[in-house]
């Protein structure tokens, strides 16, 4: 063990009085967390939700439930990073210049240069590994089971641990903000600047275990996924026949599986170096920090195509629902995500071009970079062709795919300047390159905004309110023109990026402009918040039958909506890759099922939410360093895992008969049509075996 | 106290207009975008390619646009005139042609992204080669030592024996050779007019080369994060006449203040230099540079002492 600056006590580690941080911002947002959180536990005690929670969702091992808090999680840390990004631009538009004023102690702007960096480097980590990551795993979990025909992913259990994993590593992230700090060196983890010389605190930790943790979770949840796509389809459903989305989630999972252990190496070399004093990637006695910046781009580049990949697929489900045609060119679109897949894994030293390797190494990553550019481009030319000769509606969901598409086209111009090395040296650390990735990340967040209007009312079974997403589109988009046009302008105006001060005065304009494009983001997360509240509130006149658009093609539009808990009351027989057309064009559409079987599902278990719960102890105790809290959690840890694969007694039957009143009270309430059942049906998504 | 903060914080905003209007009037905004003004080979070379790359890229992506959004128009639901096809969705010469564009996009870029890597090779630009520097011109190379503290700039003149701090003093129209290396952590050597960025690494030395076209002087500084200074890490680069470079050195050799490693370990120690300041050093020891690298390569680190709790 290495000795760390400042206290030391066996008992609390680090942690001191002195660790809650004295700050009149951060008391605000704990002002803020505490307010809704004590709203929130009111509500749930006043309701009487507690049983529900804990039966229905906390112990949960369904798919559809657990992607749906994926989601949530997701959503709830999009929302705190989107705060950092607005902190970040506030700060940026008021520290222009030397005469610039200063507030709350600091020179300029109103964050201390130490706070600003956290506030960044929070932002990253968690628009990255802690909201798009979730909600694209949610997504898959949610579609990918109903897509393929299944009842469940291939190992439910797992799929919760994977859960609660992730949910660990977002509370240590949100613990950060109240009880420490957080790291201040990148959400890429800068070396040497991690090592404990240059970041003696905890924040380093924090971001550290909280990404190790969590992503023990997505290798997992990959793993997972892969094995219910090979093994778990419906009868017929060759490989042929998949649908598109489920062929990206193959491929991306793939990424997954293969690049987040890369991570797992490059975090423990650091966990090492800072807990034992050794020398990975110091930069004296024997250490390598460039081969850090190798490993962590190992994983990096990978996770950009594992995030992009998803939102391919979404496209590529909405835009032939939504043109009532059939998707062009599907041999080519397989083929064209699994190159990108393979490419994406040789294109990783393109993010430090500027180390000063030589012009060899360099050509050979360039070049391989614009590969990319090739399976890219022939996926745009494909959704043109979609278009053409279909007949396009412009729904929500739609508007996000159309939307994804013209980022894209953008994201693509603007990649295809970063590959070429003499133009890198001259834009790579500045906000042209921030810009760029963002506007590629525009790509992921407009594919699920799409996918989630697209797939709300197959889990739900209520559409949401089209009036209000459309504003939420507008305004959102509105937001990301005026926030990443005047970025790419100062990018060359010779902005560099992660600065908490700008010294150029002449840079003001934009960052205004970027500071008015902010608030239109705001007033967008609005819309948002209230389209939800308008929809749940307004569920039963928006209610759905099997086929939400009426126009769905793949095999999730072919069971009732809400889904009911076992998926598929018999699992279907795939003839086609568009099963859905099929059916409607052979007259099969709504057709009633020949009869009901017993079927047997996984049981709710609350061993995932335990492990969740010990893996957040040693994520905390190794963060502070307390050791008899680290030993006493990874033991339990080990113990329960043990413990739970000694359990035989995992299922449970549903009986034909029940699955029959399931089946016919849903069949009932057809689309639209408010039937006297009123807003209980969600209710129907509870299995009566789990009941008390 | 608060009522004050909050008006000072009003009137701010409030004249946020008129520092637009200055913005664009009195500075001359153009003459901010640094990356569209080159005054050397190599930062031109850079905005060449750019200027060759968005042209290629405009070609390909506008006219997909284009027909993205005609298509949208022609084929929507409420048009009753546009084709319908529901199941038409294979033909092997738009296949053919979707491949071969981005291909071929693909396989010209990548021609000119051989050729610029090679032109701007900071080992050895192809580009001052071909510029037709003559081979006695390498005697004229200047030789400038770059190291980054934790949060300052020192250029080395080794010939000299002199150095500068925070500041950079180069003759017109001579190549100048830049090694460079951190005492801590990765810096970026960046002077938008004049030369790309290139990585400053502890334990470590990477290179630069450039030339500087024309007379004045040009904002640098580093492009890379290093910590809570790096906000200020900005050197004014002063691009003078040869006579009045060596009247600068001359002076310089007289400094008061001396420069070795013991030195050096006390300069290096990490300053947030806020107000800009800068110092020249004169009887720097040789091999100042090689020691720093061996002093990091041997373990030597300038601690960032805890932050204050509360500064989170």
């Amino acid at each position: 063990m290495v000795n760390v600056q400042g206290p030391w006590s066996p008992l609390l580690g680090r942690l001191s009085l002195g660790a809650i941080p004295n700050n009149p911002i951060i008391l605000g947002a704990f002002i803020f967390s505490a307010v809704l959180g004590v709203l929130l536990v009111g509500y749930v005690t006043y309701a009487d939700k507690w049983g529900v929670l804990w039966r229905e969702w906390f112990t949960t091992v369904d798919h559809k439930k657990i992607g749906v808090m994926y989601i949530v999680i997701g959503l709830v840390m999009l929302f705190r990073g989107f705060i950092d990004a607005l902190m970040m631009r506030t700060q940026q538009m008021l520290a222009d210049g030397p005469h610039s004023p200063g507030f709350l102690g600091a020179a300029h702007g109103y964050l201390v240069p130490y706070h600003f960096d956290q506030i960044y480097s929070a932002h990253g980590t968690i628009m990255i590994l802690f909201a798009a990551t979730p909600i694209l795993v949610g997504l898959m979990n949610v579609i990918v089971p109903i897509q393929i025909g299944a009842r469940d992913m291939a190992f439910p259990y797992l799929n919760a641990v994977g859960l609660w994993l992730t949910a660990v590593g977002a509370a240590l992230i949100m613990i950060s903000l109240f009880l420490g700090d957080f790291s201040h060196a990148g959400w890429v983890g800068l070396t040497p600047l991690t090592e404990l010389a240059y970041s003696p605190g905890v924040g380093t930790d924090y971001w550290m275990w909280a990404i190790q943790i969590s992503s023990v979770g997505t290798t997992l949840g990959a793993a997972n996924l892969i094995a219910t796509i090979v093994k778990m389809r419906a009868p017929g459903m060759t490989w042929s026949k998949l649908p598109i989305f489920t062929w990206t989630a193959l491929s991306t999972n793939i990424i997954a599986l293969t690049s987040f252990p890369v991570l797992a190496v490059a975090l423990g070399l650091l966990g090492v170096d800072r807990y034992f004093g050794t020398h990975f990637f110091t930069a004296g006695l024997g250490g390598n920090l460039m081969l850090y910046s190798d490993l962590f781009w190992i994983w990096g580049h990978p996770e950009v195509y594992f995030v992009i990949l998803p939102a391919f697929g979404m496209m590529s489900e909405i835009i032939p629902t939504f043109a009532e045609k059939a998707l062009f060119g599907y041999v080519t679109m397989v083929a064209a995500s699994f190159a990108i897949a393979g490419v994406s894994w040789s294109v990783w030293l393109h993010h430090f071009f500027t180390m000063g390797a030589g012009p060899r190494v360099n050509t050979f990553f360039s070049i391989a970079t614009m590969v990319v550019g090739i399976p890219t481009g022939v996926k745009v030319f494909n959704w043109a062709f979609t278009i053409f000769r279909g007949r396009s509606r412009f729904e929500t969901p739609m508007m996000w795919a159309i939307g994804a598409l013209f980022m894209l086209l953008l994201g693509g111009l603007t990649g295809m300047m970063l590959a070429m090395p003499p133009i890198n040296y001259s834009v790579h650390n500045s906000v042209f390159v921030v810009a760029h990735f963002h506007t590629m990340l525009m790509v992921v967040v407009y594919g699920i905004m799409g996918a989630v209007s697209y797939w709300f009312p197959k889990v739900f079974g209520f559409k949401l309110n089209e009036r209000l997403g459309k504003r939420f589109f507008w305004y959102f988009t509105a937001g990301t023109i005026m926030v990443f046009i005047p970025m790419y302008t100062s990018g060359f105006m010779g902005m560099t990026r992660r600065l908490d001060y700008l010294a150029n005065p002449a840079l003001m304009p934009f960052e205004v402009a970027e500071e008015v494009g902010i608030g239109l983001y705001l007033i967008s997360i609005v819309y948002f918040v209230l389209q939800l509240y308008v929809s749940i509130r307004d569920r039963v006149a928006n209610r759905v039958g099997a086929d939400a658009w009426g126009t769905g093609r793949t095999l999730e539009w072919l069971t009732p909506s809400p889904v009911p808990f076992y998926n598929f009351a018999l699992t279907p027989r795939v003839h086609a890759r568009d099963e859905l057309v099929w059916r409607r064009e052979q007259g099969l559409e709504g057709a009633a099922l020949p009869g009901y079987e017993d079927i047997l599902l996984p049981r709710n278990t609350p061993v995932p939410l335990l492990i969740g719960a010990l893996a957040l102890a040693l994520g905390f105790g190794l963060v502070w360093r307390i050791w008899w809290l680290t030993d006493v959690s990874l033991l339990a840890i080990v113990l329960t895992v043990i413990a739970r694969s000694f359990v035989q007694d995992t299922d449970m039957v549903v009986k034909a008969s029940e699955v029959e009143k399931i089946e016919q009270r849903l069949r009932a309430r057809g689309a639209g049509a408010a039937s006297a059942e009123g807003g209980r049906g969600v209710e129907i998504l509870r299995p009566s075996a789990s009941r008390p | 106290m608060i009522a004050n903060r909050m008006g000072r914080l009003v009137r701010y905003i409030g004249s946020l207009p008129l520092l637009l209007l200055t913005g664009c009037s009195a500075h001359g905004l153009s003459r901010q975008f640094l990356l569209f003004r080159p005054d050397g080979p190599l930062a031109g070379t850079d905005l060449r390619f750019t200027e060759l790359d968005v042209a290629v890229m405009m070609a390909i992506i506008l006219p997909t646009a284009a027909i993205t959004a005609f298509f949208l128009m022609r084929y929507r639901k409420t048009s009753s005139t546009a084709a319908y096809a529901p199941h038409w969705s294979h033909s092997n010469l738009i296949e053919l042609i979707v491949w071969a564009i981005p291909l071929l996009t693909v396989g010209l870029l990548g021609y000119y992204s051989y050729r610029g890597s090679y032109d701007v090779n900071p080992y050895d630009p192809g580009l001052l080669k071909t510029k037709g520097l003559p081979a006695a011109g390498r005697g004229h190379v200047l030789n400038v030592d770059v190291v980054t503290t934790d949060w300052q700039w020192l250029f080395i003149y080794p010939a000299q024996h002199i150095a500068l701090a925070n500041a950079l003093v180069i003759p017109k129209g001579r190549t100048v050779d830049f090694h460079m290396t951190s005492a801590t952590v990765v810096n970026d050597f960046f002077i938008p007019n004049l030369a790309g960025m290139i990585d400053i690494m502890p334990g470590m030395r990477t290179k630069q080369e450039l030339v500087a076209d024309k007379i004045g002087t040009y904002k640098g500084y580093s492009a890379n994060f290093s910590g809570g200074g790096f906000s200020w890490m900005g050197f004014a680069t002063k691009v003078v006449p040869a006579a009045q470079f060596k009247a600068w050195v001359r002076s310089a050799q007289s400094a008061p203040r001396h420069l070795d490693y013991a030195e050096f370990n006390t300069f290096a120690r990490p300053t947030k230099n806020v107000n800009g300041k800068t110092y020249v050093f004169s009887h720097v020891s040789a091999g100042l540079f090689d020691q720093v690298i061996k002093g990091v390569l041997q373990g030597r680190v300038y601690t960032t002492p805890l932050p204050p709790a509360g500064a989170a």
